[in-house]
């Protein structure tokens, strides 16, 4: 992503909207507190403006937000969020006239995770990292290494179906296009290796996985699809599951979690990057999200017209599971 | 109901794993409202049936073993200890399964935790006690304790109310002290029905109303929150100074005992540091969020 | 002020043989890093990779003291009534290998709590048991700010022995009367030279110039009671905050706990589970909820470990470890924080 220019048009815009009184605050990206990181920026103060920034370490879904602030909001949003928002809207959760769509054309974030890995060293023993349109340029004390940029890539960036928000108010830079086929399957060999293991293999797999879980809820609070006052995990009457991070109790959390949010989860990956002990939990909502393209050929917030999949239902709806 | 004297018993300490809940048996269900009851118990094993003693405003951890654990005050009175009582209204899994509960059930006990009224500093004195629908449950404890030492306080005013008169709890108490003429009982309703003769109004009007004198008086209030927010500046109208008022705090609790962190207000926690707090000591909360 | 002369020193090569004679009496964990995450776990007996990897775990080692999950006991329901039973402790005392100063500290700060006015016991069985071997940093993170907390990458304080990096081999300072023991058992330490004591010298001096990151806790406390009702600051503090339980998970001083109940027909067990502060239910009543708000638990949160926490122990609970700003999904700072609250401390009194 070059954005020199699009960042400049961000502040402005920015700006130009609260200073108009057409939003209430803005929501956006600014410098994290660590190096190759970046925090969400909430503010109605036109002074913390020059703050925002666009580069390839904006990682978060903001519109996780819009459900809890009240007021109009002007938000930074890549093709993969503004989908969220689009199922926002057709949850009715989100009033159109409340958001203001501020477009990144987004080519992909960066992995952290996976410079790490290539180069042998953490985060902040890394001295820089720069994108060069189809490479990355990591370098470590002083030593100057290339790659291209696929391998830094985040998987589902990798295998990215709207890099440019469809829905957007202001678009802040020029269209990039989709991934190719070559890439999207890519983005999905950690996801079919565990689909052609054997079952029982693939279930202790999970069982081992799902031991490490804390039930810290960080997917569940990073998914803007997740927005109940009171989720079920806190439910007593009746008790569905104990907060004890039992691998089982775990296990079944995140299942349930994925059938609410099936059909409005967007694959944003978030809740995967959110997890601390590293729980693959994309391969579950992946799975999900291609069983509901599958056997409905719908897929969320591509479009703000169509009702939100499981709230709706149509005479021509398949019935025949009820016997 | 007998009157022990149990100030020969040594104040009891829990022994061992302070986790572990001791069993009792419910012997008696009393059912106050729709939705309240208070549950007469008594432990299983006869040494610590012997051994327990508590002091009023104390609280236990009543659980249903498998079902969960919650905080209730014991509404019973030390001075007659021969069983205990805790009063239980209907809120929730743990409260709804305790009320399918049966006489002969066995629940879990862990306690007595927090502090307790100070009765030192109550001696001598005329005691106002204001509450308001099952808020007199821990008062309770508080009124018999006193009314079995009579000789011991001046003038004691008990001013109770409830939202209806099918609201109002421990109706054979407020028989007992309305026929005691040593004791001023004063019942209100907020609203009666066709057949209550008694009197109308909110608790802290009724205070008003009946306006007990503050000189060496101390005003121990227990109900809703909202009740305590309007009667507190009612006591300071009547001269209550913010050491005159006593009341006791409820807040979310698990362990009882200062450690899992849940109903701490600033750096004290109510399960250790109360329940029973002045209104000057509420006053110097660091924070507002009780 | 300990001479260091009574020092020893173990060489790297014989980590391998010293844990083994450990692993007789003790239950050895060591930190672990594997593909998913880095976690304290059990040695296995031969694997010592660990010792190349100079950084600090994802999960604390409170866990191992206060794990996730707990059985407080088990019971069962017969004609007769209940009877419980308490989980089984057979496991022998536990030997941590290779906590770090900030940890180490951070346990001591659990102590204070799990043994005040009523003791503990499942904490305390296991801890008072336990023995600590520290491991003195050589390359902090850039989010570890130990140094701003009466604290350093290698500070011996709380351990019972302290290891020192120094190249091929450890330095080894014994703390205690624990640790004391301990080596006297061993036939595996050297006698250290005056160039192993520079050596040491220098690792400190150099990590702890390494700690960048920092904080002014002078008046602390009364800086942010002084803006504890400012609504409005909390909030925009609060704003991005998910309210997962990241931090408070693997903060190594956070301590707060559930207790739930299982049953199962006739019979089940009492849990108590790790819990968090920032969670919506956490203090919610039947009738009311006084921390509904988000930014009302993270003020909590702030002020219980750096004012209700010095206010009862004496101690700020944080020793800045850093794990709550590396891990925190949007990346939010409890440093920046305090130094934003502080400056707004800083112009109220000044006015």
């Amino acid at each position: 992503m070059k954005d020199g220019g699009m960042e400049q048009k961000l502040r402005s815009e920015a700006k130009a909207l609260l200073e108009q009184g057409k939003v209430d605050y803005i929501i956006g990206f600014e410098a994290g507190s660590l190096k190759f990181t970046t925090t969400p920026l909430i503010t109605s103060d036109k002074d913390d403006i020059d703050r925002l920034v666009i580069n390839p370490f904006i990682v978060n879904n903001l519109s996780v937000y819009l459900s809890e602030l009240k007021g109009r909001a002007g938000i930074v949003v890549k093709g993969c969020d503004s989908r969220s928002i689009v199922s926002l809207l057709q949850d009715n959760k989100v009033a159109r006239e409340n958001v203001v769509i501020l477009g990144v054309p987004c080519s992909g974030i960066i992995d952290l995770g996976k410079v790490e890995k290539l180069v042998g060293k953490d985060r902040d023993e890394i001295d820089d990292i720069t994108q060069d349109r189809d490479r990355v340029v990591i370098t470590v004390d002083d030593n100057r290494r290339e790659f291209p940029i696929r391998e830094v890539l985040f998987d589902n960036c990798l295998g990215c179906e709207l890099p440019t928000p469809q829905e957007y108010d202001i678009l802040l830079g020029e269209l990039t296009s989709a991934a190719s086929d070559e890439d999207k399957i890519a983005s999905q060999k950690k996801i079919n290796s565990l689909k052609n293991i054997p079952p029982e293999q693939r279930w202790e797999f999970w069982r081992s996985e799902f031991d490490r879980c804390l039930r810290c809820y960080a997917c569940r609070n990073v998914c803007p699809a997740c927005f109940c006052q009171r989720c079920f995990v806190e439910e007593t009457e009746p008790l569905w599951l104990l907060p004890v991070p039992r691998w089982q109790d775990n296990l079944v959390f995140q299942v349930i979690r994925n059938m609410h949010v099936a059909g409005r989860c967007t694959d944003c990956g978030e809740c995967e990057r959110a997890c601390p002990v590293n729980i693959p939990l994309r391969s579950l909502t992946r799975e999900m999200y291609d069983m509901v393209d599958e056997l409905f050929h719908y897929k969320a917030g591509m479009d703000k017209e169509a009702s939100s999949f499981l709230a709706a239902y149509e005479a021509t709806d398949v019935e025949d599971f009820i016997r | 109901m007998a009157v022990s004297d149990i100030s020969h018993r040594p104040r009891f300490l829990a022994k061992g794993n302070v986790y572990l809940p001791h069993i009792a048996v419910i012997e008696k269900i009393i059912d106050e409202t729709y939705d309240t009851s208070t549950f007469h118990f008594n432990f299983k094993d006869e040494k610590l049936r012997e051994e327990f003693t508590f002091e009023s405003g104390q609280f236990a951890l009543v659980s249903i073993l498998g079902i969960g654990e919650a905080p209730f005050c014991i509404c019973s009175s030390p001075t007659r200890i021969d069983h205990l009582e805790c009063s239980i209204r209907q809120v929730g899994r743990l409260t709804r399964a305790l009320h399918r509960l049966g006489v002969g059930a066995e629940i879990g006990f862990r306690g007595p935790y927090g502090n307790c009224f100070p009765l030192d500093f109550l001696q001598g004195k005329n005691l106002v006690f204001v509450g308001g629908g099952i808020g007199l449950s821990p008062l309770r404890s508080l009124i018999w304790n006193v009314v079995d030492n009579r000789d011991r306080y001046g003038n004691i005013d008990i001013i109770y109310g409830a939202r209806s008169p099918a609201d109002l709890c421990f109706n054979y108490d407020l028989e007992a002290w309305d026929k005691d003429k040593t004791v001023n009982m004063v019942t209100t309703v907020d609203k009666g029905d066709e057949s209550w003769t008694g009197r109308e109004g909110f608790v802290p009007q009724v205070l008003e109303q009946v306006a007990p004198s503050a000189s060496n008086a101390v005003a121990i209030v227990c109900g809703p929150p909202i009740m305590i927010r309007f009667t507190f500046p009612v006591l300071e109208k009547l001269g209550f100074t913010p050491e005159q008022m006593i009341t006791t705090l409820e807040k979310r609790m698990k362990c009882g005992i200062g450690k899992c962190g849940r109903c701490n207000i600033g750096n004290i926690y109510v399960c250790r540091d109360g329940p029973v707090f002045s209104y000057a000591q509420i006053m110097s909360f660091i924070s507002s969020e009780y | 002020m300990k001479k260091v002369t009574d020092s020893k020193k173990i060489s790297k090569k014989n980590i391998a043989k010293l844990l083994d004679e450990w692993r007789q009496e003790f239950t050895v964990f060591v930190p672990w890093r594997d593909e998913a995450v880095a976690k304290w776990a059990r040695w296995d007996g031969k694997d010592t990779s660990f010792l190349d990897w100079y950084r600090n775990t994802v999960v604390p080692p409170k866990a191992i003291f206060f794990p996730p999950m707990e059985e407080m006991f088990s019971f069962q329901k017969d004609r007769e009534g209940y009877h419980l039973e308490l989980p089984a402790s057979d496991e022998p005392k536990q030997l941590i290998f290779g906590i770090r100063p900030c940890d180490a500290k951070a346990l001591a700060v659990l102590n204070m709590t799990f043994s005040d006015a009523y003791e503990d016991p499942y904490y305390l069985a296991k801890r008072n048991g336990g023995v600590l071997v520290g491991l003195g940093c050589t390359n902090p993170y850039d989010s570890c700010f130990c140094t701003s907390l009466d604290s350093s990458p290698t500070d011996s304080a709380n351990v019972d022995l302290m290891l020192t990096d120094i190249g091929d081999d450890f330095l080894v300072e014994a703390i205690t009367d624990k640790g004391k023991a301990l080596m006297a058992k061993t036939s595996l330490a050297e006698a250290v030279t005056r160039a192993d004591e520079a050596r040491a010298k220098d690792v400190k001096e150099t990590t702890y110039a390494k700690v960048t990151k920092k904080i002014d806790t002078e008046g602390i406390k009364e800086k942010l009671l002084s803006g504890f009702d400012n609504k409005d600051l909390w909030e925009k503090i609060a704003a991005k905050c998910i309210t997962c339980g990241i931090c408070t998970f693997l903060c190594p001083t956070c301590y707060c706990f559930d207790i739930n109940d299982e049953l199962v027909k006739n019979q089940g067990e009492r849990f108590r589970s790790w819990d968090s502060c920032a969670f919506p239910l956490y203090t919610k009543m039947p009738m009311e909820n006084p921390r509904v708000e988000k930014w009302r638990r993270l003020r909590q949160k702030v002020c219980h470990k750096y004012v209700f926490y010095p206010m009862n122990f004496d101690v700020i609970a944080c020793t800045g470890c850093g794990r709550c700003i590396r891990l925190c999904p949007v990346n939010w700072d409890i440093t920046q924080t305090l130094d934003n609250l502080s400056a707004e401390a800083q112009v109220k009194m000044e006015k």
